[in-house]
């Protein structure tokens, strides 16, 4: 028996209700939200999203997201030099935190992201279900990142002696926080459904129940 | 009775009809969770969401943290860590920080209260589909425990500088967190869905 999806029998499912409705509805049923066979021209929304990120995650990474200002001398640091900064006081594992949410994460998403949008319509290495578990880990871990912005957020309110000791937020604390919201957006517009329906019937082991 | 429900994941046509209180039903094809039937699932939201909007309360009125140096001192609230970032001339990132961690939060958990009240009741309400309808759209967007690890880190970033002390605030957010992911987690989006749906045939 071969695996029965919603669309090979014209039915759309509602993504904020689960509702199965004629694929002819342009809106659910049950909740009204707008319905598609699949997300419109999710490659293409995709693609212009993930574009902007990389483009916004420049000055992120070049401008700094944080300035110190002790006794009126002020001080710059952008994410990866706050990085190698803690490395130095010995902090080496929220360094590693820091690395890991605000350079691994974004990065590893706007790859992974890529891939998954260049392999929809080619022959890919890894088997659907492969990809829709990396989807998912995308997804899952895309708000993660925001933890430098919130960090940002925190320190400028805290550190406020008088001229003593400050902290203003540097511009790179918008675009990073940019690309984090941008990335979401994109992986929100991915269509993991497109991964299984340009599946050629290679795969004999059907596990249809 | 045959309730088919389509994989969010691969499209693939389940159905997830007989699950018993407990059971959860993943597809066969890709993986992807589908959905979990519990019998008391809107008396678990409730108690998650009342704990959480009381702690929530608790969280806004006492102070989150407060700061020393050389005999000077800072204390601030939770407001205030959006607050800061606006008087620095960053309008867009407060109104982003304030969303995640407070408004998007607070506005889920009221309309969860709402939403599972007359569900656990078993009353159908006209306004059950627009608030559910809210709650799905705006639950990825609360940023909670990504917070909770942004202060973490803030603490050992500044830990060499100056004293720093968590005030009750802070406890209180951290169990607001907790509550609220586990309040999310557990309201099961196709099975309220289906809920709302009989409630409301039911009533016609």
């Amino acid at each position: 028996m071969t695996a029965e999806t919603a669309a090979s029998r014209n039915l759309a499912a509602c993504h904020i209700c689960c509702k199965l409705a004629s694929a002819e509805l342009h809106h659910c049923p049950r909740c009204g939200s707008a319905m598609h066979l699949r997300k419109s021209d999710s490659i293409q929304r995709t693609l212009a999203l993930l574009f902007t990120a990389c483009l916004l995650y420049i000055p992120a990474n070049l401008y700094p997201i944080m300035i110190t200002e002790q006794l009126g001398k002020a001080e710059g640091s952008t994410i990866l030099g706050g990085v190698v900064l803690l490395i130095h006081h010995g902090s080496i594992p929220i360094a590693l935190v820091i690395f890991l949410f605000s350079v691994m994460v974004p990065i590893g998403k706007l790859m992974s992201m890529f891939y998954l949008v260049w392999t929809v319509e080619r022959h890919s290495k890894l088997s659907p279900r492969q990809r829709t578990v990396m989807y998912q880990v995308t997804e899952f871990v895309g708000k993660w990142s925001m933890v430098d912005v919130f960090v940002v957020a925190i320190l400028v309110a805290l550190v406020h002696l008088g001229g003593l000791l400050e902290i203003k937020p540097g511009i790179a604390a918008l675009s990073f926080a940019g690309v984090v919201i941008v990335t979401m957006i994109a992986a929100e517009s991915f269509d993991a459904r497109l991964i299984w329906d340009n599946m050629e019937e290679e795969n004999s082991d059907d596990t249809t129940s | 009775m045959n309730k088919e429900m389509a994989c969010h994941g691969c499209d693939l046509l389940v159905d997830v009809g007989g699950l018993k209180s407990g059971e959860s039903a993943s597809c066969p094809r890709c993986g992807h969770f589908l959905t979990k039937y519990r019998a008391d699932s809107y008396s678990r939201v409730l108690a998650y969401t009342m704990a959480g909007l009381i702690l929530l309360v608790m969280a806004n009125s006492y102070s989150f943290l407060s700061f020393s140096s050389s005999g000077l001192e800072s204390v601030i609230t939770l407001r205030q860590t959006p607050g800061a970032v606006w008087e620095y001339g960053m309008p867009e990132v407060a109104i982003m920080v304030a969303a995640f961690i407070i408004v998007i939060p607070t506005v889920v958990l009221v309309l969860l209260l709402a939403l599972c009240l007359p569900l656990e009741r078993g009353i159908y309400r006209p306004w059950l589909a627009p608030i559910a309808k809210a709650i799905f759209m705006s639950q990825n967007w609360a940023m909670v425990e990504v917070f909770i690890i942004g202060v973490i880190v803030s603490l050992v970033k500044i830990a060499a500088m100056a004293t720093v002390v968590l005030g009750i605030s802070f406890w209180a957010y951290a169990g607001f967190s907790i509550c609220f992911t586990l309040a999310v987690a557990t309201l099961d989006r196709y099975q309220c869905w289906e809920r709302i749906e009989e409630l409301g045939a039911a009533q016609a």
